[in-house]
């Protein structure tokens, strides 16, 4: 483990539309590692998504994010995408217009010229496409559509991940990504996290519950509260929170894990 | 600086006999009584003209003194297809191609039907017209001699697009070109129709184009229309048409072009069961001004009419929209659908937007909607965090807003040749508004 972490956060502070939300962030992520990060409405989980992709109107106040050994901070959010960092979206957008296969080629093709690949044609495109939406059942008249347009919330969610897998990314951040999901659509999702999980990449999964990490098991689980980490254990974590809620921890405010 | 445009008037066709010429002097008349259009007209009030009456014209028509600078190739219609060219408003036979024309179809030169063949011309040309009340229109009218001449025979079909290209040139002097067209479409007749205007050159001129259609009963027509003049050039397009019983007029406009221009369609819905569908884009970049100006007479009942105009405008554009629809009394069973919607891209350019509805039959349908906006920061973040640069991200957005306008062309062809340069021009826009590109990954369609 004395290796460079992937992602490396000290004393992260940050404000969103000017009211500062995280309050001292330290976390660091090591390539294989799935960290979840569990916490109450409110804690700032979505703000700390957001800080790591670089979304305008989130702005770093103090403390840095490092990636790959790389100042973040210097980064525009499509440089973020293209070094390996992905976000799925809590709520994703709707781009009517802009053709699910279209966008997803020229998202492929951005990313593979930043790594000095060869873009790939619409044909050697559209096998890949084929195979991955088979991964997380997409029918085929999807891709033709808008961008998320007219998704249902399973589709927009199953939307984000087979961009995922498309992007093939070092560090994924999934945002929720379980919020609003049947049974079934749960474990789709879950695959195609799972078909993801590699000893070169890391995940961070952000999640009200532990459902989705019966699924997608953990190495760490962190609490946030009120802007900072209060906690950080194993699963067991997990399953401990699920049966007691969160107040006991936020009552205990600052005690060691 | 002269309301009357002397130097302009001093180069007019001489000779003035037979009909044309009569026309003409009516015309010229009707045009010094009104002078150029100032703002103080409500017709005008989002453009000023006045730079048309500073510039100090020295040619009109095609340049002979220079020889051929054209690059004959782009200027030329290919063997495969059909249609005319006009260079600086003047027949050019040799870049046409109107052999082996679907049978009942004629395309012919204005100048060679005033000379053969008028009585073709007698009750249509200028008949849709008011030289009283448009004093551009009466100044076109003032310079008429030549322009294309489309006739279509009861029944017939084109098979694949008409193409109109008009060509101004203005390798240096001050020029102006004065094309002219009438479609005269026979019962049931079917014609679709590309009109191209294009600039050789950067030097000032000016451009007056006047086009009539005339519908009979079941005619239909789908007329493109393509402006992509020079930022030097003022352009000016005045359009007409009337439909007989059941007829059918799709115009689709698209000014992509960054000088001054005006673009006005006036579309009379003459008889009962008429049907007009009015689609236009405007892309504004540098200091473009561009003025869409549309009326829609609903004079007889169950006619139906959809407009749709889009605006896409950046830098330090300007954009005019105005919509003038008229109900007239006993046009019931009328529906008017009107929207104009406009995506301001930089905090520079504006719009100036109004519909303008008069009504007075009660037994109508009838909506309209204007907005402006701005691009979505959400959608655009989005598609950033997937990779796409912010450029990249902008043109995503701003190509399917336009291409709305675009996949409203029915015509496979030609929604493929408009898709390609509406593309184009967004990307001049684009990549004008940025300090630097990225020539590495520009956009392109499949």
């Amino acid at each position: 483990m004395s290796e460079e972490p992937l992602i490396r956060i000290r004393n992260l502070h940050a404000t969103a539309g000017g009211v500062e939300i995280l309050k001292g962030i330290d976390l660091e992520i090591r390539v294989g590692e799935i960290h979840a990060i569990m916490g109450p409405n409110g804690s700032g989980k979505s703000t700390l998504s957001n800080v790591l992709v670089g979304k305008p109107g989130y702005e770093v106040t103090k403390g840095e994010i490092y990636f790959r050994g790389k100042n973040l901070a210097e980064m525009d959010p499509e440089i973020r995408a293209r070094e390996g960092i992905f976000l799925a979206f809590q709520y994703p957008v709707e781009i009517p217009g802009v053709a699910n296969n279209y966008f997803l080629r020229t998202a492929v093709n951005a990313i593979r010229a930043h790594r000095g690949e060869e873009e790939l044609d619409a044909m050697d495109f559209l096998s890949i496409l084929r195979e991955k939406m088979k991964l997380v059942e997409m029918p085929e008249d999807m891709m033709s559509r808008g961008v998320n347009e007219g998704f249902s919330g399973g589709e927009k969610k199953r939307s984000e991940i087979l961009q995922m897998l498309l992007l093939e990314p070092a560090f994924c951040i999934l945002d929720e990504t379980d919020s609003g999901l049947d049974i079934d659509a749960m474990r789709t999702v879950a695959n195609g996290i799972n078909q993801m999980r590699s000893p070169d990449r890391a995940m961070l999964i952000i999640t009200h519950y532990q459902r989705l990490l019966d699924y997608v098991v953990p190495d760490y689980v962190h609490v946030l509260s009120g802007g900072r980490i209060i906690r950080s254990g194993d699963k067991e974590l997990s399953l401990e929170l699920e049966a007691k809620g969160y107040g006991w921890l936020e009552d205990g405010e600052g005690t060691p894990a | 600086m002269s309301d009357s445009l002397d130097s302009l008037v001093r180069l007019r066709p001489t000779g003035g006999s037979g009909w044309a010429g009569s026309l003409r002097e009516e015309a010229l008349a009707s045009f010094l009584e009104q002078g150029l259009p100032t703002r103080r007209l409500e017709e005008w009030k989002g453009t000023n003209f006045a730079p048309l009456g500073a510039m100090d014209f020295t040619r009109v028509g095609p340049d002979h003194s220079s020889g051929d600078t054209l690059n004959r190739p782009c200027v030329e219609i290919s063997s495969e297809e059909h249609g005319l060219v006009f260079i600086d408003g003047r027949f050019d036979a040799a870049a046409s191609q109107r052999s082996d024309l679907p049978d009942g179809i004629r395309a012919l030169s204005l100048a060679e039907v005033l000379d053969d063949e008028p009585e073709l011309l007698t009750g249509k040309l200028g008949q849709l017209t008011d030289l009283k009340r448009q004093a551009l229109v009466a100044l076109q009218t003032a310079f008429l001699e030549d322009g294309a001449v489309l006739v279509i025979d009861a029944g017939a079909r084109t098979v694949r697009p008409l193409r109109m290209r008009f060509i101004s040139t203005t390798a240096d002097a001050v020029s102006a070109s004065f094309p002219r067209m009438l479609v005269i479409a026979g019962e049931n007749s079917s014609v679709t129709l590309l009109q191209e205007h294009l600039t050789v050159g950067a030097a000032p001129g000016f451009t007056a184009f006047v086009a009539e259609f005339h519908l009979a009963e079941g005619a239909r027509i789908e007329s493109v229309q393509i402006q992509s003049e020079g930022a030097e050039r003022i352009h000016f397009t005045s359009v007409h048409a009337r439909l007989g019983r059941n007829a059918r007029f799709h115009s689709h406009v698209f000014s992509l072009g960054n000088g001054l221009v005006r673009s006005e369609l006036d579309v009379q819905l003459a008889e009962p069961g008429a049907e007009t569908m009015l689609c236009g884009l405007f892309i504004g970049r540098d200091k473009g001004h561009t003025d869409h100006f549309t009326t829609i007479d609903h004079a007889a009942e169950q006619c139906t009419s959809d407009e749709e105009y889009r605006g896409v405008l950046g830098d330090h554009s300007r954009g005019v929209f105005r919509g003038r629809v008229i109900v007239r009394p006993g046009a019931q069973k009328t529906d008017a659908r009107q929207s104009n919607a406009n995506l301001l891209l930089s905090d520079h350019a504006s719009i100036d937007t109004k519909p303008q509805l008069e009504i007075y039959a009660d037994d109508i349908r009838a909506s309209h909607g204007s907005t402006i906006g701005q691009l979505d920061s959400d959608a655009l973040f989005f598609l950033r965090a997937r990779g796409i640069s912010a450029a990249n991200a902008r043109l995503l957005l701003t190509g399917a807003f336009a291409h709305g306008i675009v996949d409203r062309i029915s015509d496979e062809e030609l929604r493929q040749i408009v898709g390609a340069v509406v593309d184009s021009a967004l990307r001049s826009l684009e990549h004008g508004a940025l300090e630097t590109g990225d020539p590495s990954e520009g956009v392109s369609k499949q």
